[in-house]
């Protein structure tokens, strides 16, 4: 059955109204866990607000055992689907600089979007740099072409490079989130006694 | 039941682990209807190719990052993610206004800054943000958790590389936060 | 509220722990015939022998070439990094492990496609995604990748990327430069077909 659109199941017409309804939950979900403002999603980081570790990890491990489940039961054909290239020096190198980029925006840009939604400059300010720092790449990239073209694995996924099937992998986010949900909890607890707001 | 000190003036959000949840379900409804997953940075790279080549077309199809994305018959924003983005920024607009968070204008800043100072540091954020998801062929959207969840090895370096930066990285810069 | 989160806490690992379990079911399930009609008619399932060389060369790990033919063929002249599993061996000596697993994306070879595409539908048959028949087969692979066909001096410019690439691999699989290998020591079966343009694709 699934993928529907590549398997023509539904039309190709389709595509971009299914992209605005699909980014609409996407943005409502996010905004009304309270990504939309910086101070939240910051506090991953400084102990006082684990908003971010919760919903990022619930979404990982429900998508997880969903699409296991969906691949068990037939509804979709994991080969179809699109696997994130993997380019294994400059994705560790681009996930440093995301996160420094992300401790000192204190956004990313998904939630920039809705930041900006609701009123929130910083969040403005920090798309602005987006623009601005993937502009400036495209200028310098013949520099670096070679080295963000290194370490190319293909597509490949978790199975692909280990041969554990995904199941495992699922079972073992799962526990690890699980133990984390509940590790953090003390650890919030703590932080928030000396703060006097913490959600912002 | 909770010992939290509740201040009145605290904004209502959903239970995390319900958003949670339901994002989950969204990326496998995604997964299921269009055979990839969520995004973001992508919109904005296209953003920036558009308007590069409506101002310099000759110079962007000649760079040899921007010109991939160059296509005679269609504008680069004639693309999936350009749509899912607007649709974030409608989802998010529409949430805010069902929880009374769109206000007037302001800015979120640890108490130890100033706004404008904040605005500074928010554009280099963006810009070093930008810069790594062009490396990480996507942010945390698209890279770390969407990549993840259909179990790619590229999404889970991205995710383990921003998270693992920002804890490393995040007490030299508590003055900005805490 | 702590109650609540310990159900679904528990409820959360009983689902990712089902998912194991599941996944070691190993009895073939069959596809519906109009489903298995379907896949049939789209031409997919076929990747050609350009795609099957980079992939080799590249090191993809999620290729797996499986050739159909007989034993004593195999043993005659193999690809690189292919296994042997004669169609008659399909549901025997656990070879049926070798399909389904995820990320893996499986490539029948034979002389030309006729027995690859027999495979195929019997792999298919057994519910079974991620299969692919690699276009013309061994002979198709002689003609573009061992021994690729110079493209006339009006070809288009792709046809001639394709034989830049052609000869790059025939160099990688036949460890030459501008060397054949020995042609009489391959059995390939020359069949008569319709003029197609060799040096832009096709066999």
């Amino acid at each position: 059955m699934g993928p529907l659109i590549p398997n023509g199941i539904i039309g190709e017409g389709w595509d971009f109204v299914i992209a605005i309804l699909i980014g609409i939950a996407f943005g409502f979900i996010l905004e009304a866990a309270g990504f939309s403002s910086s101070r939240n999603l910051a506090g991953v980081f400084y102990g006082y607000n684990f908003v971010v570790l919760r919903v990022f990890f619930t979404a990982l491990i429900v998508a997880m055992v969903g699409l296991m489940y969906f691949d068990y039961f037939g509804w979709l054909d994991l080969s179809k689907i699109f696997i994130l290239p993997t380019y294994v020096t400059p994705m560790i190198v681009g996930g440093v600089i995301m996160g420094l980029g992300f401790i000192l925006g204190g956004y990313c840009p998904g939630t920039s979007f809705t930041g900006i939604a609701i009123g929130k400059l910083d969040a403005l300010f920090f798309t602005i740099g987006l623009y601005v720092g993937i502009f400036g790449f495209s200028l310098a990239f013949p520099l670096f072409e070679g080295f963000y073209d290194s370490g190319a694995l293909g597509n490949v996924t978790l199975t692909d490079v280990t041969g554990i099937p995904a199941s495992y992998f699922a079972l073992a986010f799962t526990i690890v989130a699980l133990a984390a949900f509940w590790g953090t909890m003390v650890i919030e607890k703590r932080v928030r006694k000396n703060m006097k707001q913490y959600k912002f | 039941m909770s010992k939290d000190k509740v201040i009145s003036d605290q904004p209502k959000y959903i239970n995390p682990y319900l958003g949670g949840v339901l994002l989950g379900l969204l990326i496998i409804v995604t997964v299921f209807i269009t055979g990839r997953g969520l995004g973001a940075s992508g919109s904005i790279k296209s953003a920036v190719v558009t308007t590069s080549s409506t101002v310099a077309p000759s110079a962007t199809k000649a760079n040899s990052y921007m010109g991939q994305f160059i296509s005679d018959d269609h504008s680069p924003m004639f693309n999936w993610l350009v749509f899912e983005s607007f649709g974030v920024l409608l989802g998010g607009l529409l949430s805010g206004l069902i929880f009374g968070r769109v206000k007037k204008f302001r800015t979120d800043h640890g108490p130890k800054i100033t706004s404008k100072k904040r605005w500074v540091i928010a554009l280099i954020g963006g810009a070093l943000f930008g810069i790594g998801s062009q490396f990480g062929r996507g942010c945390t959207s698209g890279a770390a958790l969407s990549g993840s969840a259909t179990f790619a090895l590229g999404g889970v370096i991205v995710m383990f590389g921003i998270f693992g930066t920002g804890y490393v990285i995040a007490y030299f810069f508590r003055k900005l936060w805490i | 509220m702590n109650r609540n989160y310990i159900f679904l806490t528990i409820l959360m690992i009983i689902l990712a722990a089902g998912t194991v379990f599941l996944t070691m079911d190993s009895e073939p399930k069959q596809i519906e015939p109009e489903e298995l009609l379907q896949e049939i008619i789209q031409p997919t399932r076929y990747v050609s022998t350009d795609q099957v060389a980079k992939m080799i060369i590249q090191g993809d790990p999620s290729l797996m070439l499986v050739d159909v033919r007989s034993e004593e063929e195999f043993a005659k002249y193999s690809l690189p990094r292919s296994i042997n599993i004669p169609i008659k061996n399909l549901l025997s000596d656990g070879n049926l492990g070798y399909f389904g697993v995820p990320g893996t994306k499986v490539v029948f070879i034979s002389d030309d496609d006729i027995k690859a595409d027999q495979m195929w539908v019997f792999v298919k048959r057994l519910g079974f995604g991620s299969t692919y028949v690699m276009k013309g087969g061994l002979n198709c692979w002689m003609q573009t990748i061992i021994d690729p066909e110079r493209p006339s001096d009006d070809a288009p410019y792709k046809d001639f990327e394709t034989y830049t690439f052609r000869k790059g691999a025939q160099m990688y699989f036949t460890g030459a430069g501008a060397d054949v290998p020995d042609a009489s020591k391959i059995d390939v079966l020359v069949r008569r077909r319709e003029k197609t343009n060799i040096a832009s694709g096709g066999c």
